[in-house]
């Protein structure tokens, strides 16, 4: 069954377009991950969801009811917002319960929930403390406490981790999948990180100019990117893309390749666009299935520790790979090496459409 | 160049050389400052240890602390402190409730709010005097507006002035009414302060109109409703100008403020001695109370940074 149906969402401030054609559908006990740039809708989105935003159209649907104008305080979602919106003349324990003052429970059982809470997000010590004493990462899980406190049936989760250094943001997302696991609750998660969407997205929504474009789980996406935008969307370091023209039916040449290579689904003088996943490029290597070799010369290096990022240039074209570290570290710029790829690694889109061709495409 | 003009220039070239032009500029208000106010202060102070009268020849002689001892034995000063006390309670209560009304719905936005925000901020601006002389002027028994008003309802003729009662009524209204706005402007910037999604966030917890209020609201605009009864408690405890145009103290000494009460006795029973002691004493508690004020402010830039 499906929890939220979010149909056909429209929002203008003025006469920007903030939400287009916004519909997406989250089960029960998901953990859904909407994927968009900054200011593509995202916030906004939720904050229809949540009852915050008034919309121009569209319906929203959350445990087959219709609550599209029900009141913020009747539709049993909690929110998490990107600047965790803390009460800052209140204590950490004042803040955890808060939401629990309209249900008008008495003080112990209170007492025993904020607890239970603080115990669950390792935010005991801090109870008795001002919120504006409170670091990065504490304030965030207190801001977590505070929304799952009264045990919503959806979490809405607005960049929650934006506002936090790299170090803790890998924490923290760690940490919300092991809420999701415990908590059972249904999850919607917006974010302009493909790495948080990948990494703790059951499902992912990607979002363009105010509408979902694609949806899929993190592997799908990854594997099979339905157009040029989801693509470029998700992976990191991003695809390469390579224009040419396809040379004849099924197959395309490419000027630094001695002979054209098989891609599915095109058709002879279209003109097409390759995705190459940085990951599917590798050093050349006798007898390996990495059939389409070609020369390059080493552009930059971005060494990330375990691996490091190359930048190779060839005829026309800047590619970037990953190798490992160790291998990595025998090449220095402006060396040339051998690199391969698989020609059926290749994913190739319409350049007009934008739209994938061949195995896996929609239509 | 510049030595020989100014070995030529003589005096007028060596007053504007620039190691004097800083003390040059800033002579003629230090100048003006201590004739009208630092020496009188003192000359007061002086006085106030004397039995100096002004409408009298007589040398004056010392008296020490004397006059502090009569001002503070004596019992018509004591009602003057209550009938202060009364008014700037009253009123200043009265600027809270009304300033605060007026920042709630100045808060919102609507149309022509910028229009009629500034008209309503206009009666902080004009002077006392002139405050004065159009309460005088709505009072006015026979062609007033407030007696005009009560004609239809009533047919005896309203007094306002004419009981202490409504006499204190009429003074606390004209000064509410001259700075409630001054209140709201306080209070509007509390109110604008709060950074919305905390209402967001106190709706998505579900919380109602009253206790957000008392959880987000109030506590953003405590401090600055702090100032504002502070800074006008001693605004008020002053107040001569509207009290002696509308009842010049009177009926009796029905609304006598001790301001007015001293102007009384230097000016019209020219006890000068012995109203520079009181006016001492009142300048004592105002001190006191702008200390007060000044803590405030610093709580508040505490609390804000």
């Amino acid at each position: 069954m499906s929890e939220l149906k979010v149909s056909n969402l429209r929002r203008e401030f003025g006469d920007v377009v903030a939400l287009e054609d916004m519909s997406f559908d989250v089960a029960e006990g998901e953990y859904f991950c909407l994927l968009g740039p900054s200011s593509s809708g995202k916030t906004t989105t939720l904050r229809a969801i949540a009852g915050l935003e008034e919309l121009s159209n569209g319906r929203v649907e959350f445990g087959g009811k219709n609550v599209t104008t029900a009141p913020v305080q009747g539709r049993g979602m909690s929110m998490i917002f990107q600047t965790f919106a803390l009460y800052p003349h209140m204590t950490v324990r004042a803040n955890l319960a808060h939401p629990l003052i309209r249900d008008g429970q008495d003080s112990s059982t209170v007492k025993k929930r904020v607890e239970e809470v603080a115990e669950l997000l390792r935010v005991t010590h801090t109870l008795n403390r001002k919120t504006t004493t409170l670091s990065g990462g504490e304030q965030q899980r207190v801001a977590i406490g505070r929304a799952i406190v009264r045990q919503p049936k959806l979490l809405l989760l607005d960049e929650p981790l934006t506002n936090l250094d790299a170090k803790l943001r890998h924490e923290m997302r760690a940490e919300f999948k092991r809420l999701h696991r415990e908590l059972g609750m249904t999850m919607l998660y917006a974010t302009p990180d493909q790495l948080e969407a990948l990494t703790m997205g059951e499902r992912v929504g990607v979002i363009q100019d105010g509408k979902v474009v694609a949806v899929g789980t993190p592997r799908d996406l990854y594997q099979m990117p339905e157009d040029l935008y989801v693509a470029q969307m998700v992976g990191s370091p991003p695809i390469n893309f390579l224009e040419t023209t396809a040379s004849a039916d099924n197959q395309v040449s490419l000027p630094f390749l001695p002979g054209p290579v098989a891609a599915q689904g095109v058709g002879s003088g279209q003109p097409v666009t390759l995705g190459l996943r940085p990951h599917d490029i590798e050093l050349a290597q006798d007898g390996s299935s990495r059939s389409a070799r070609f020369k390059a010369k080493i552009h930059l290096t971005e060494p990330l520790g375990d691996v490091t990022v190359i930048d190779v240039e060839t005829q026309n074209a800047t590619m970037k790979m990953v190798l490992r570290e160790e291998v990595a570290a025998r090449f220095s710029v402006g060396q040339d090496i051998e690199v391969a790829f698989d020609p059926s690694d290749l994913h190739v889109f319409d350049s007009n459409t934008g739209s994938r061709l061949g195995p896996g495409a929609s239509q | 160049m510049a030595e020989a003009s100014s070995t030529q220039g003589g005096f007028g070239a060596w007053l504007l050389d620039p190691k004097r032009r800083g003390a040059l500029l800033v002579a003629p208000a230090l100048t003006i400052l201590f004739v009208m106010n630092i020496f009188p202060l003192l000359w007061s102070f002086g006085l106030s240890f004397f039995n100096y009268k002004a409408s009298s020849q007589r040398t004056p002689k010392f008296k020490g602390l004397d006059n502090y001892a009569d001002v503070l034995t004596d019992e018509k000063v004591w009602e003057r402190f209550q009938t202060t006390a009364v008014i700037v309670a009253s009123s200043v209560l009265l600027q809270l409730i009304v300033g605060f009304l007026l920042a709630l719905l100045f808060a919102k936005a609507f149309p022509l709010r910028r229009i009629v925000l500034m008209l309503v901020l206009t009666p902080m601006m004009l002077s006392f005097v002139s405050v004065g002389v159009f309460f005088k002027l709505f009072y006015e028994p026979t062609f007033g507006i407030v007696s005009y008003v009560l004609n239809f309802f009533t047919t005896e003729k309203f007094v306002m002035l004419a009981t202490p009662a409504g006499a204190i009524a009429g003074i606390v209204i004209a000064d509410a009414w001259m700075w409630s706005p001054f209140v709201m402007l306080l209070v509007l910037a509390g109110l604008v302060s709060v950074p919305k999604y905390l209402y967001e966030a106190a709706e998505i917890d579900r919380a109602s109109k009253w206790r957000t209020f008392w959880t987000i609201t109030f506590p953003y605009i405590k401090s600055l409703l702090l100032l504002a009864v502070l800074f006008r408690t001693i605004e008020t405890f002053k107040l001569f100008d509207i009290v002696y145009i509308i009842t010049e103290g009177g009926p009796g000494s029905s609304t006598e403020t001790i301001a007015v009460y001293l102007y009384r006795t230097g000016f019209q029973f020219f006890k000068t001695s012995q109203s520079s002691a009181l006016a001492y004493i009142v300048l004592f508690i105002v001190i006191v109370l702008t200390n007060l004020y000044l803590y405030a402010v610093n709580r508040r830039e505490a609390e804000v940074s």
